[in-house]
C-alpha cells in the first residue's frame, strides 16, 4: 500500500525524490572551472535542480578539501574559489561511471 | 540575509572552523536571500560540525598560538604555575620568617592545595592529548612538552627545598 503511494506520488509530482549528494554536486560543479560558494549553488541548481543551503554547501567543501579533491584558490575580497584537484577529478569520473551503471542497470530493469 | 543575522549563524560553528571558513562563508549568507530554511540549514550543520569536527591539519590549521588558547591547554599550564607560586611563596615566607625552610610534620593546607592542583591537571592534560593529538601531533607535542617542564619545576622546587 504504502509503495503504491509512493509511485502515485512520484508520477504526479515528478519533481520530487532528487537525488541529492552535496560533495557530488560540488565536484561536478567545479569540474569546468573555480567557483566561490554562491556561484556553485547557483550552478548545482542550474545542474541538477537541486538548491543546496549555505551550511550544506560548506559541509561538503570543508569534507572535499580535507580528502583533496578540492583546493582553495586566493580570496578574490572575502569570497574565496575552490578549484577541483587531479584527485578530485579521478575521483568524480569514477562516481559518475558507477552512477551511469548504475542507471543503466536500473532503466534496463524498468524497460524489461 | 542581515549582516547581524549572518555573524550571528556563522559564530554557530566552532572557532577553528569559524578561522578557516567564517569570512567567506558569512561573504556567502550575505550574497544569499536568507529566511528560515536557509537559518535552519546552517543552524544544522552548524551543530554537525560541533558533533563530527572537520579533522587533519589543512582543515584546521593550528598554530602554536591557536592550541594554547584552548582551556585544555592553558588550564594545566595555569595550576601548575599557581601549584609553584604556593611552594615559592610557602619557601619564600619561611625564609623571611624563619631564616630557613621549616619542614612541617604533617601536610599543611599548601600542601593539600598543591597536591589537588598537580593531580587535577591530569585528566584535563588526558584530555587535551586526547583531543588535539591526532589533529596537530606538533603544535600538540609543543604544548605537553611546556606542561611537563612546569610539573618537572614543580617537583624540583619541592625536592630541592626540602618543603615535601
Amino acid at each position: 500500500m504504502r509503495s503504491t503511494q509512493n509511485v502515485v506520488k512520484a508520477e504526479k509530482q515528478p519533481e520530487t525524490g532528487h537525488f541529492s549528494d552535496p560533495p557530488l554536486f560540488v565536484l561536478a560543479s567545479l569540474a569546468n572551472g573555480p567557483k566561490h560558494g554562491h556561484a556553485m549553488i547557483e550552478d548545482i541548481a542550474h545542474l541538477c535542480g537541486t538548491r543546496l543551503g549555505p551550511g550544506t554547501l560548506y559541509g561538503a567543501i570543508t569534507r572535499l578539501e580535507q580528502q583533496g579533491w578540492i583546493e582553495p584558490l586566493p580570496p578574490e575580497e572575502r569570497r574565496r574559489p575552490y578549484r577541483i584537484t587531479p584527485k578530485g577529478l579521478r575521483a568524480l569520473r569514477s562516481k559518475l561511471t558507477t552512477l551511469l551503471q548504475f542507471s543503466k542497470a536500473g532503466l534496463r530493469r524498468l524497460e524489461a | 540575509m542581515n549582516p547581524r543575522l549572518a555573524r550571528l549563524l556563522m559564530r554557530l560553528y566552532p572557532r577553528a572552523w569559524r578561522e578557516r571558513y567564517g569570512e567567506e562563508f558569512e561573504a556567502l549568507l550575505l550574497a544569499g536571500r536568507g529566511g528560515l530554511r536557509t537559518s535552519a540549514n546552517v543552524v544544522r550543520s552548524a551543530l554537525s560540525e560541533h558533533a563530527f569536527p572537520t579533522q587533519g591539519a589543512e582543515m584546521h590549521p593550528v598554530t602554536f598560538v591557536a592550541i594554547t588558547r584552548q582551556p585544555s591547554a592553558f588550564l594545566p599550564m595555569a595550576m601548575s604555575l599557581i601549584a609553584l607560586a604556593l611552594v615559592l611563596g610557602n619557601v619564600g615566607s619561611d625564609l623571611i620568617q624563619n631564616g630557613h625552610i621549616l619542614r612541617e610534620a604533617d601536610e599543611g593546607t599548601t600542601a593539600h592545595l598543591w597536591q589537588l592542583l598537580m593531580v587535577g591537571q591530569l585528566p584535563v592534560l588526558a584530555f587535551f592529548a586526547i583531543k588535539w593529538l591526532p589533529r596537530a601531533p606538533g603544535q600538540t607535542l609543543k604544548v605537553l612538552a611546556l606542561q611537563a617542564g612546569a610539573v618537572l619545576a614543580n617537583l624540583a622546587v619541592v625536592f630541592f627545598s626540602g618543603v615535601g
